[in-house]
């Protein structure tokens, strides 16, 4: 009963004494003057929308239902705690660039809808004119047109998912306004991309020419001009071919636009690449002769001359577990590891050995290794092989022992066990890393025992790409990684600029930048010869060479997560992803020869990527539908 | 203890005062070539239905759709539907699109067939199995090229299914690499295939062999094949399925 009354007491006693006169203005609050009149406010306002920004770098987390506090950065992640599992559901797992690691496609969409970034956005476009005083005309123009490339970019976010969304330039009111005004319709797929076009080409004229590291200048504008010209272009082109033209959305030109407005996008891309190409940057070729090493370091140079926008991480505040999940651990990794393996059929679209001979058979290697001789340098930057040292450490790729393998590699069955030459008798499997039979490697310690997926490479390589050489095993750990992501750089403006051009007409033009890649890449034949043979793979007429080009940047942008987008805007997703195989590179040591052969096989799961139609348009997110109803319709499909 | 038990026992009494939905609402999608029921898979697509009188019943909102389920046979069959005003839509189907069913009244139960006109035909499916390997035969027919103005699109592909079940289509097979991939990918007009395959301009059918497919000894399959079109999600138009007894 004293505790009570003591207790009553001492509440009594703070809730009356805490009654202070609270009309103090607070001092630790920033309003609009301190940021809006001032470089260094606006860059501190700027921090929030630079970290908003839609960028597929290493955190980008497809299919997660997981939230942010305003609901409207998901996937992209910044800060959330489950991070950490990000790239193993990278975009290039879903696409069967990776495989290991199982990522459904999921049609439905990830909900991206950043209106409240974009809101903030369009409170310093609306607010900065009362302060114009306070500053040069240059620096003026430049903060005006930063804030319209951040603005730009998140409709680029949303328009490559959804095609037309309401497009919403003004701060709006919700508190005294009318309620009705706030249920923005749908804009046109055509309207908004070319909202996107005009802040970039405010941007493109009125930013300054450099910048700081991680922030913006004209340039990066136009990088995203060209590439989210170019995704126009495409759309306006190629989505008469998805067969969906009864649907209401398509009709209504809110998914897809009128084929005759493609060229102007494609201009636009490549008006951009030009302004570009006169620009400040250059290929990336500090350590020539070694072009395999050039290009691996181009990802990791963080003053590569190439580099035009990246975002950044210190492994403190802000780490990334790129290292940590994509090599095995305990040799090179701390953390789960590895559960992501390049496939063998995207490796042999580079120059690579011929695994068989005129009759068949499997080529017969002295040494696993020598895989590698004639292997084109750009695939040796992108991928470790077996012999590869990392660490101080061999990665060591195998996947057992025939003892007699005489016939052709058909014999084999693409792996299956069902194969007579695959009996059990014939074909040894280890099944733990680093077993041997009568003192000979079964299965490397690397891959590719029969165990799971996990630390034990699947296909025939580790990536190589983004991977950090110098970070120690110790520090190769959950969010310790400090790699850039490089959102922009000369590499991707280059061939956007050639598949503008070649669409718009200029074969020869595009070509030439087609070999300026494919000299930094180190490729045997690096002008190819202009074919203009048409093939009608995707149900629509394309010629030869522009499927080079195409090809080309799966080949050069290769898990930087732009080829989801690629098959998207090209129209093509569901049929280049209609129940693919990924398939593996298997390494046999032939017992009774003393040799190695490899096995193009199936992957071990029998696992195939399947992208719906629907996946040329992601669902506008039903809980925005619920709150206005003026979305609709819903876009095709859903 | 005994308060607590009975605060949980008496919270579960309150029941909702809403009538359970138990009105019924089935039919048949009819082939009108063959007028009898569409060869499908289970659940290929599906039946959109949209409650008008949840909107009237709430002014300013949208009702989305719900989906039935149209079975192997082409019957669909609901019964846990709320009675309401409905309208229907066989949406995404292997056939050339139909208009909405506006109003359809469901009170208790309610019948409501749908006629439609299917992309294409695959008819004369015949299995020939040497050893233990199946080659499949079957003609794919395309009786209309043109509905309007709206032309047929892209024959799409042909594609084997194979399955240990009676059930047997897209939703029920044997997903394997074997299988899938001797599938024929045409991606191309009617005309252009017709031409591509050397046939008269004028044919209607075109022939098709895939195999052979590895089969075990000592097993029964089902098997069919599906033929589409490029058409919103490319659904199947089967043949009837062969029952295959591997000795």
């Amino acid at each position: 009963m004293k505790l009570k009354l003591i207790l009553f007491a001492a509440f009594f006693g703070f809730a009356v004494s805490s009654c202070y006169d609270l009309e103090l203005q607070p001092k630790g609050i920033l309003g609009e003057p301190e940021l809006f009149g001032s470089s260094y406010g606006v860059q501190k306002y700027f921090v929030q929308a630079y970290m908003r920004l839609p960028i597929e770098d290493f955190i980008y987390y497809v299919n997660t239902s997981d939230q942010d506090v305003n609901n409207n950065f998901i996937g992209y992640m910044p800060g959330n705690s489950n991070k950490w599992q990000a790239y193993k559901n990278s975009l290039s797992q879903m696409t069967g660039e990776l495989y290991g690691w199982s990522v459904g496609m999921n049609g439905a969409g990830f909900g991206y809808w950043p209106y409240a970034a974009i809101r903030y956005v369009n409170v310093f476009i609306n607010s900065f004119p009362n302060y114009k005083s306070n500053y040069d005309a240059a620096t003026y123009n430049s903060l005006l047109g930063e804030a319209r490339f951040l603005r730009a970019f998140y409709y680029e976010g949303m328009a490559k998912r959804y095609g037309g969304v309401p497009i919403i330039s003004e701060v709006q009111d919700p508190i005294n306004g009318d309620k009705d005004s706030l249920k923005v319709s749908r804009n046109t797929e055509y309207d908004t991309w070319k909202f996107i076009q005009a802040d970039l080409a405010f941007a493109m004229a009125n930013m300054s020419a450099t910048s700081v590291l991680g922030r913006a200048n004209k340039y990066v504008a136009a990088a995203l001009m060209s590439r989210s010209m170019l995704y126009a272009g495409r759309v306006a082109k190629y989505t008469q071919y998805l067969g969906l033209g009864t649907d209401a959305a398509v009709q209504k030109g809110l998914a897809g636009m009128d084929p005759t407005k493609a060229n102007e996008f494609f201009q636009a891309a490549y008006d951009a690449g030009i302004m570009i190409k006169a620009g400040p940057y250059s290929l990336y070729t500090k350590n020539y002769p070694d072009k395999a090493t050039n290009f691996a370091n181009l990802f990791l140079d963080r003053s590569s001359s190439e580099t035009m926008f990246s975002k950044g991480y210190d492994g403190q505040t802000f780490g990334h577990c790129y290292d940590a999940l994509m090599l095995p651990n305990p040799d090179m990794s701390s953390f789960v590891g590895s559960e992501g393996y390049p496939v063998l059929e995207i490796m042999q679209m580079y120059d690579f050995p011929a695994l068989t001979d005129a009759q068949g058979k499997p080529v017969r290697f002295n040494k696993r290794s020598d895989i590698k001789i004639g292997m084109e340098p750009r695939l040796q930057g992108t991928c470790f092989f077996d012999g590869d040292v990392l660490k101080g450490i061999p990665f060591e790729i195998q996947r057992g022992i025939y003892l007699h393998f005489a016939g052709p590699a058909s014999d084999a069955q693409s792996g299956s066990n069902n194969a007579p030459v695959n009996a059990i008798s014939n074909r040894l499997l280890g099944t733990s890393k680093g077993s041997t039979y009568q003192g000979v490697l079964l299965s490397g310690r690397h891959g590719m025992s029969t165990a799971g997926s996990e630390n034990n490479c699947f296909n025939g390589a580790f990536m190589r790409k983004y991977i950090d050489p110098t970070r120690t095993t110790a520090l190769t750990n959950v969010n310790k990684s400090t790699t850039s992501w490089i959102a922009f750089r000369l590499g991707e403006i280059y061939l956007n600029t050639a598949e503008a051009a070649y669409e718009l007409g200029k074969r020869t033009e595009a070509l030439d930048y087609i070999e300026l890649i494919r000299v930094r890449a180190g490729c045997k034949v690096t002008r190819p010869v202009l074919d203009q043979t048409t093939t009608s793979t995707y149900g629509y007429p394309i010629e030869a060479s522009l499927q080079f080009i195409r090809d080309e940047r799966l080949r050069e942008l290769y898990t930087e997560n732009h080829y989801w987008w690629d098959l998207k805007t090209w129209r093509i997703a569901d049929q280049v992803l209609n129940q693919r195989y990924p398939r593996a590179m298997s390494c046999y040591y032939v017992f009774d020869e003393g040799k190695y052969i490899f096995i193009d096989e199936v992957n071990r799961d029998n696992r195939n990527i399947t992208a719906p139609k629907s996946a040329a348009y992601e669902k506008i997110p039903q809980g925005e539908i619920n709150k206005n109803t003026n979305l609709l319709p819903q876009n095709p499909l859903y | 203890m005994f308060g607590a038990a009975l605060f949980s026992l008496a919270s579960c009494q309150k029941i909702d005062n809403w009538a359970e939905p138990g009105a019924r609402l089935y039919g048949n999608v009819i082939d009108t070539y063959t007028g009898k029921n569409l060869a499908m898979d289970n659940n290929d697509w599906q039946i959109r239905i949209i409650d008008r009188t949840w909107e009237k019943m709430n002014p300013g909102f949208v009702a989305q759709y719900q989906t039935l389920a149209v079975m192997y046979d082409g019957v669909y069959n609901n019964a846990k539907l709320f009675s309401g005003t409905y309208d229907m839509l066989p949406y995404d189907g292997p056939f050339w699109p139909v208009d909405t069913v506006k109003g359809v009244v469901l009170d208790k139960e309610k019948q409501q067939d749908f006629m439609v006109t299917p992309y294409l035909q695959v008819t004369d499916l015949t299995s020939t199995l040497v050893g233990t390997g199946l080659t499949l035969t079957c003609t794919v027919k395309a009786p209309l090229l043109l509905k309007g103005t709206v032309a047929l699109p892209n024959l799409y592909e042909v594609k084997p299914f194979l399955s240990l079940t009676t059930f047997c289509g897209n939703s029920n097979y044997i997903n394997i690499a074997e299988y899938n991939n001797l599938r024929k990918s045409i991606n191309r007009t009617w005309a252009a295939e017709l031409a591509n395959l050397k046939l008269p301009a004028n044919s209607d059918a075109i022939s098709y062999t895939m195999g052979p497919l590895p089969v075990k000894s000592g097993y029964t399959y089902y098997v069919r094949v599906g033929a589409c079109v490029n058409a919103l999600s490319r659904r199947y138009n089967y043949s009837p399925i062969v029952k295959v007894v591997v000795p």
